[in-house]
């Protein structure tokens, strides 16, 4: 690679304080990882182990205890729209209309109207929401407001997308349905985006390239590039030789990170971050 | 059950409930000097409406409660929501008033009329500064609670879409506590309308609250069985515009 990645995570570690218990939690520990502008990286690992805290870094939740984090060569800042980000759970503004949803940030910048509503209305035919700009969000279906989310995060043309586990409370239809609609969205937009995932087949069907943790305290300890061509077809690559190969080795991988013996006496269970 | 049906069985109950009374005020299975037939209660209700009750129309009588309680309730809402909003957001804050609200909330404010009265008197102002008193107190907490439950989730949705500061107790965390607010707002109502007799025991010559423990005192059970059917019946009435007022102002409540 010639250029540096754009997001640098270098020996990363993140310890939580819990005062009652009067111990510390590491989450992460010399945790090292590139993701290269344009690129689609899932990261991967047992629950608990820290995947969750590394996209609060790069969103500018929490400051790394020790090491490293910067996006395009500067120190990660306060939470901004230039970073979006998509939780598992739509926490989208009930008080809000759909498009005043996907706006929002815009409107808050005090952007001009000129600029926005083009581009929400780009991202409202996109994520298939046409017709649904002026409902309330609280009558949507779980995949409709993951959607309005995406959009959401997506209107502000961020740098980077973290996404946190966003088609994890979904059911298996709407998933797979959303997961080919993230992927046609971002043949049009290459987008770099952070994906955190538990579901290997998940990972292997939407990344260009699978970073797998460690069991807590979280590094990372296999990169895995996913060879397949896009645009993707999910019946082909699932038919595919290889998938059910990288399959059972990203598993027996991540079981053996699941077995091992995690550090007693830092454990905590006031920071289970996922 | 739907809402119209629950609404039906409800009508049937009370429709049932005032029938058996009427028949035992009749039929003297109680006697109706402690328990006025409901018929006696709505000559009652006529008599007053025209005569008056001690120089005084019912309507003006009803019309001074209500803009005692009201007055109290919107003075209140101005002073505790504010101050609730920013002990929640501000945990120095919070921490140097909570102990006072916290002591004063549960006391029972009558134990306050003797001070109120030493204090201000025996005018408008001590019956109005009770009513306001208990229902200020209970705002507060409820607004400060309803501020530090806001979930971190989020709060970390407004940040990280740039809203900060200000804007984030602005345009996040204000609205998402609007239902949870209303219900403040009622709970809080419901207390500043019981203190409205306590607050008209106050050297009072008028007002419902007042005219229930003046009947008392001259055995006029249907009069005090009037005032309690117009107190409960106002305060019921009042609740239900609140709750119109909520569904319209954050109809996402208990939904999202």
């Amino acid at each position: 690679m010639t250029t540096s990645p754009l997001i640098v995570l270098e020996h990363v570690e993140k310890r939580f304080e819990d005062r009652r218990a009067r111990r510390e939690t590491v989450a992460l520990d010399g945790l090292s990882l590139g993701v290269g502008e344009g690129e689609f990286v899932c990261l991967l690992g047992p629950s608990g182990c820290g995947k969750s805290t590394v996209l609060d870094l790069l969103a500018g939740f929490e400051q790394p205890t020790r090491g490293r984090v910067t996006i395009d060569g500067k120190p990660v800042g306060r939470p901004s729209p230039d970073r979006g980000i998509v939780f598992q759970e739509a926490t989208l503004f009930p008080w809000l209309s759909v498009i005043d949803n996907i706006t929002f940030a815009s409107r808050l910048a005090g952007r001009p109207a000129s600029e926005y509503r083009p581009r929400a209305q780009e991202l409202i035919e996109m994520m298939g929401l046409r017709g649904f700009e002026h409902h309330a969000v609280y009558e949507l279906s779980g995949g409709m407001r993951q959607r309005v989310a995406i959009a959401r995060a997506w209107i502000s043309q961020p740098l980077l997308l973290l996404m946190d586990e966003p088609f994890g409370a979904l059911d298996a239809q709407t998933r797979l349905a959303m997961q080919e609609l993230l992927l046609a969205a971002r043949e049009q937009r290459r987008s770099t985006v952070l994906f955190v995932t538990h579901d290997i087949e998940e990972a292997l069907f939407l990344s260009d390239r699978i970073a797998i943790m460690s069991g807590r305290p979280g590094r990372i300890v296999e990169e895995i590039i996913v060879p397949y061509p896009r645009p993707r077809a999910y019946q082909e690559i699932i038919a595919m030789r290889s998938f059910g190969e990288l399959k059972r080795s990203i598993l027996a991988t991540l079981r053996e990170q699941a077995a091992r013996p995690q550090h007693a006496t830092m454990e905590s269970l006031a920071h289970g971050d996922d | 059950m739907n809402a119209s049906r629950r609404f039906l069985i409800g009508l049937a109950a009370v429709a049932g409930i005032t029938l058996a009374w009427e028949i035992a005020g009749r039929t003297h299975l109680v006697e109706p000097l402690l328990l006025p037939p409901p018929s006696e209660i709505v000559t009652t209700a006529i008599d007053l409406a025209r005569d008056g009750y001690r120089g005084t129309p019912l309507w003006q009588h009803l019309a001074l409660s209500l803009a005692r309680a009201l007055g109290a309730f919107a003075a209140a809402t101005l002073v505790g929501v504010p101050l609730g909003l920013a002990m929640g957001a501000a945990p120095g804050f919070g921490a140097v008033l909570d102990p006072f609200v916290q002591f004063l909330r549960p006391l029972p404010k009558l134990a306050l009329i003797p001070l109120v009265i030493l204090w201000f008197g025996i005018g408008e102002t001590s019956k109005v500064l009770l009513i306001f008193i208990s229902a200020a107190l209970s705002i507060i907490v409820g607004t400060a609670a309803a501020v530090s439950t806001v979930q971190r989730q989020r709060i970390r949705a407004g940040r990280a879409l740039g809203a900060h500061g200000l804007a984030l107790f602005r345009y996040v965390i204000l609205p998402h506590i609007l239902p949870e607010l209303f219900v403040t707002l009622r709970l809080s109502f419901g207390i500043g309308w019981t203190t409205l007799i306590a607050a008209e025991m106050i050297a009072s010559d008028a007002g419902i609250g007042w005219m229930v423990v003046n009947a008392g005192s001259y055995l006029r059970t249907d009069v005090v069985m009037l005032g309690i059917v117009i107190l409960g019946g106002t305060g019921y009435a009042l609740d239900l515009a609140l709750l119109g007022l909520q569904r319209w102002a954050a109809p996402w409540s208990g939904r999202a």
